[in-house]
């Protein structure tokens, strides 16, 4: 496997984006595949075009059976002899040097460009014709956090061994401020010069300006080891371990109740929460393939794991209480929980039987555990007490109703149980049938299965004070508001309204399809699918839901270079009434001995919200291509995409339509030159309506005293995207010339309106006379030019010399501000958000075969 | 005249790979005169028998091969000119259109080697049938047909006329061609590339049990030049 020839294979229109480096490597999708890096999207200097074609077996061979070019390949390596081995290798070293914005976390993702020396790669195969054994080792590094090492060996036909070592860094922020100390762990303290609930805006700004921007980063790297063994020609087994581990840390979340109602007051913090965990995974199986029969069995295991099981935090400031005269208790640590440790499994059969008629039946069944036990936090982390202190004496009691002692909710002991031993089982089974009853007709018909059953529920109660719920906002919300603790109690707060429960979602959904493909005439075909699907959700607002769909397809090759595609799809989405408070269960007002606050309970929300995932639905797909080839060594594609929804929904997404039009250009007219153009765009408009509430009563319809229809607002995104690419790549003997341009530009508008101020949450906005507006635009936008030579110096040593040059632009309203300071009232910003770069990357590299 | 323009035709793009080998994927079929050809074969047949049914069996049979591959061996032996062959000077004299009759009058005749009826036996017939990939060892089938009678998409394009009948060809002069694909590494067209590759990993004793199955395995027509639009 020679990933450079993938490279280089592949269509123009791939090199078109090569340029777009950072953004060659995933993140770790797939980290099975062969890995690459930065450098090899453009290729190998010494890799030079096999003008002799792709195949001995045919002429040509030029396109896809789409009417694409294929890229032309490269030359196979010159092997050398060792014994009974034949080898060959290469290597790919020198250095690169940055210039500009490199340390940018946008130029950064997903590479790690350092200026100084790189190993773009280095590729060893040996061969033993005689009995077809073989090993491969691939290396590269590229800087401290981005390199791999894969290596294979194993015999064709008999056995195969993989191992792989990969690392990838992720940087997610160049310019973090974070005013604690052990950002990278899971216990942040604040700075010395801070004091913990015990300090003002100025302060904090005072320590932010001290900090020096710091890059956070999150590393993933894996490690894995496969082996596939042909027991027979007909029997194959497979095993697979890996492990993915990350490291890092990235901007989190801090609450310590909203400060926006509470000026001076409050905390709302962006922390930095540490990324430490690992994931083994496990595969298994054993395949059959014979003339009538082929089976599958498999086995896929995960289990993650997380070095931490929480992240404290401190808050510098202080809570004062809404009630005069009142003092809150200090509080100032908060803590959240971090991911549990979770396992899953995973056991598949498939059998498939040949059947007449060119025919074919199929059977898979498969049954999946997910488990998760991890030790249960406590629902506080603090000392002392908690809440307002009414009295002034410090000390709870039926005297100082508000005042909490941590002791009963900072243990264990304070939880319904130790752990949290919750589970889900899933089952899944499929069949599908296909025959060709006649040349020109196939049929085909599908049924499966899917049903998730949640194992367990969680009731939040504490045996130490008999409440039931959840402390909220780490107790700041109690120590601001008299009594709003967050949890419900019989006899102290018998009409609090809170959650208690953990809220299962069991679920089933079958489907069929009926299928029919027509070959109309010789290469035009016309394909007919009709199908349904009926969704079963546990506690949602719907319990059925159903899609019917009818999809048209045809195909049209029968004009000699051009092939035509169309199809078309309805889809149809209703279900049975809708519920808009089916989660009452969860919540204190299940509980025998609730009361109902005066007025009554207050409706969990409005009556004639459709949540886009249940509502009624019509949605119209269309999609037409074309590709036409311009004589033997040129082809020009283009597309046009549409996707409409309509929304049956008053309240709710209403509207969310897609459309897109693409157009592409190749031209090979040798081996020594192509060339590739492209442009795509599309865009999506969304629009939905909601209401407010400005009572919380028990009436939830629409208009009514509770959410009235001067309540209402509407909010309307537009997103535009549009990306763009030339390359032409030129061969003049020794020296290949490469040229490439990209573009990749987003934008984004957010506009909404409303019918009164009283639609606002936050009145004040409501008072500068307009009841219309948007946020500033959102955008993204990259522009990158890089130039290279490859040049063959002797059959054995190729140079490469490249410049890349890349201007990123981003503009997000949500970050607006910061560059002049993170701390806003209570509201303290570690991150300052993405920015915009200019980069020049120049490289020099070295090729030799070994 | 006509030689000097036979030789020309050889030489274009077609023919003329651009690795310095004869491309065979896209060329032409190859059409001939066999009455003409009849008249021309009198030094052949002295050693590759009447109408092309070798009794030496160091010499391969030429009856009812496909006259695509008999005209690209015969030209590839006055392209080499290699001065060790013996059919160096059998062909030097001869024009292109000579080698096109000649080539079309071969295939139309019919092979007349013996059948054996325990050829299905033979070890070389799984070989030929499947393979053995613990030695590397591909099936010859894919290229030369289940029974070894060509190409399995023989008449569908001019291509794969140039793909031998091994079926009734001489178990010796198999095993020679076999063993000089793997250890000579002469090589000048396309076909034979790919046969450079397959036979690397044959041993001689795989080359054996393949010979004798082939040489058992009955020739089942004539051939002629296909009718291609």
């Amino acid at each position: 496997m020679r990933p450079h020839r993938f490279a280089r294979a592949a269509l123009p229109l791939a090199l078109a984006f090569a340029p777009a480096a950072p953004a060659a490597a995933d993140s770790g999708d797939g980290v099975d595949l062969a890995p690459g890096n930065a450098l090899l999207a453009n290729g190998l200097a010494d890799a030079a075009p096999d003008a002799r074609g792709t195949s001995w077996l045919r002429p040509g061979q030029r396109r896809s059976p789409a009417g694409h070019l294929y890229g032309c390949p490269l030359e196979p390596p010159t092997v050398e002899e060792l014994g009974e081995w034949i080898y060959d290798g290469r290597m790919q070293l020198g250095g690169v040097v940055v210039n500009g914005d490199e340390d940018n976390a946008l130029w950064n993702r997903y590479v790690r460009w350092d200026s100084g020396l790189v190993l773009g790669l280095l590729e060893i195969a040996l061969r033993r014709p005689a009995d077809g054994s073989y090993a491969e080792l691939r290396a590269s590094r590229l800087g401290s956090d981005d390199g791999f090492i894969e290596a294979a060996f194993g015999r064709a036909g008999s056995y195969k061994v993989q191992a792989l070592l990969r690392e990838m860094p992720n940087v997610v922020s160049d310019s973090a401020r974070p005013i604690w100390n052990g950002v990278g762990t899971n216990d942040l303290r604040l700075l010395p010069s801070l004091a913990p609930g015990a300090s003002d805006s100025a302060a904090v700004a005072a320590a932010v300006d001290g900090v020096a921007p710091q890059r956070l980063q999150v590393v993933r790297s894996r490690t894995g080891l496969g082996l596939d063994a042909y027991l027979t020609p007909r029997w194959i087994a497979r095993a697979a371990v890996s492990e993915e581990r990350r490291s890092g840390a990235r901007p989190f979340g801090g609450a310590f109740f909203y400060n926006f109602l509470f000026p001076g007051n409050a905390g709302v913090l962006e922390t930095v929460r540490p990324v430490e965990d690992a994931t083994v995974n496990l595969a298994a199986g054993i395949r059959y393939a014979g003339d009538r029969w082929r089976m599958d069995f498999a086995y896929d295991g995960s289990f993650y794991r997380d070095r931490y099981r929480r992240l404290r935090f401190e808050s510098p400031f202080a809570l004062t209480p809404t009630r005069p005269g009142t003092t809150s208790a200090p509080i100032y640590q908060g803590q959240f929980a971090l991911e549990p440790d979770n396992d899953y499994h995973n056991l598949r059969a498939t059998f498939m039987r040949r059947l007449p008629w060119n025919g074919e039946l199929g059977v898979s069944a498969a049954a999946g555990r997910m488990r998760q036990d991890d030790d249960l936090i406590a629902p506080i982390d603090c000392a002392g007490t908690f809440g307002v202190d009414s009295d002034g004496s410090g000390v709870p009691g039926p005297a100082n109703p508000f005042l909490h002692a941590c002791a009963d909710w900072n243990t264990p002991a304070a939880l319904s149980r130790a752990s949290a031993d919750l589970r889900i089982d899933t089952y899944a089974f499929d069949t599908h049938v296909s025959v060709q009853p006649l040349p020109a007709l196939s049929l085909r018909g599908k049924l499966d299965f899917r049903r998730e059953d949640y194992r367990n529920a969680y009731l939040a109660y504490n045996p130490l004070t008999g409440d039931y719920g959840y402390i909220t906002e780490n107790g700041a919300q109690a120590s601001i508001q008299p009594g709003a603790l967050g949890t419900w109690n019989p006899l102290t707060a018998p009409s609090a309204i809170t959650r208690v429960r953990s809220l299962p979602l069991d679920r089933q959904d079958y489907g069929a399809e009926l299928g029919a493909d027509w070959q109309l005439a010789e290469r035009r075909s016309l394909s007919l699918t009709l199908s349904t699907r009926r969704d079963e959700p546990t506690n949602r607002e719907r319990s059925r839901v159903t899609d019917d769909s009818v999809k048209l397809a045809y195909v049209d090759r029968h004009v000699e270079g051009l092939t035509l595609r169309a199809s078309f799809a309805v889809i149809d989405r209703d279900g049975d009434d809708y519920v808009s408070d089916p989660y009452w269960f969860a919540y204190s007002v299940s509980l025998p001995g609730f009361v109902a606050p005066a007025g009554g309970v207050p409706a969990f929300t409005v009556d004639a919200l459709r949540k886009y995932d249940l509502a009624d639905r019509r949605e119209h797909k269309a999609n037409l291509s074309a590709t036409v080839a311009l004589g033997d060594t040129a082809s020009l594609s283009a597309g046009l995409q549409g996707d409409w929804n309509d929304y049956d929904a008053v309240i709710g997404r209403q509207v969310y339509d897609r459309s897109g039009a693409t157009v592409q250009w190749e031209w090979q007219p040798s081996p020594q030159t192509r060339a590739s153009i492209h442009y795509g765009a599309d865009r999506a408009r969304l629009r939905m309506a909601n209401v407010a509430d400005v009572v919380f009563g028990p009436d939830g319809s629409l208009g009514g005293p509770d959410y009235p229809l001067n309540g209402r607002w509407w909010a309307y995104d537009k997103q535009r995207n549009r990306n763009a690419g030339a390359s032409i790549e030129q061969g003049f003997g020794p020296v290949r010339l490469d040229l490439n341009w990209n573009l990749v530009d987003a934008r984004g508008l957010t506009s909404y309106r409303f019918a009164s101020p009283v639609a606002l949450a936050y009145f004040a906005d409501g008072l500068t006379g307009g009841d219309s507006g948007e946020f500033p635009a959102m955008r993204y936008r990259v522009d990158s030019l890089s130039l290279g030579a490859s040049i063959a110096l002797t059959p054995r040593v190729a140079l490469r010399v490249f410049d890349l040059f890349e201007r990123g632009r981003i503009d997000d309203w949500h970050y607006l501000g910061l560059d002049t300071g993170r701390v806003i009232d209570h509201r303290v910003y570690s991150d300052g958000g993405p920015s915009g770069y200019t980069t020049n990357l120049i490289g020099v590299l070295l090729d030799l075969r070994l | 005249m006509k030689r000097v323009l036979a030789l020309l035709l050889f030489s274009l793009p077609p023919l003329a790979g651009a690795g310095g080998f004869v491309d065979l994927r896209d060329a032409p079929v190859v059409a001939g005169d066999a009455a003409a050809g009849a008249a021309k074969v009198a030094v052949c047949v002295a050693c590759h028998g009447a109408e092309g049914n070798a009794a030496v069996t160091a010499f391969p049979a030429l009856a009812a091969q496909h006259p695509g591959y008999l005209y690209q061996s015969l030209a590839g032996f006055r392209r080499r000119a290699d001065p060790a062959s013996p059919m160096t000077p059998q062909v030097q004299s001869l024009g292109d259109a000579d080698l096109r009759d000649i080539a079309v009058y071969f295939a139309s005749r019919r092979r007349s080697a013996p059948a054996v009826s325990s050829a299905a036996d033979l070890p070389g017939a799984r070989l030929f049938r499947d393979g053995d990939a613990a030695r590397g060892i591909v099936p010859c089938q894919g290229c030369h047909g289940a029974t070894a009678q060509g190409h399995p998409l023989h008449g569908t394009a001019p291509r794969y006329d140039y793909y031998p009948a091994l079926a009734a060809q001489s178990a010796d002069y198999l095993a020679a061609r076999l063993r000089r694909y793997r250890d000579d590494g002469q090589v000048d067209t396309s076909n034979a590339l790919i046969m450079r590759g397959i036979a690397r990993n044959l041993d001689d004793a795989a080359i054996a049990e393949l010979a004798a199955w082939l040489a058992a395995t009955p020739r089942e027509s004539t051939s002629t030049s296909g009718d291609y639009p």
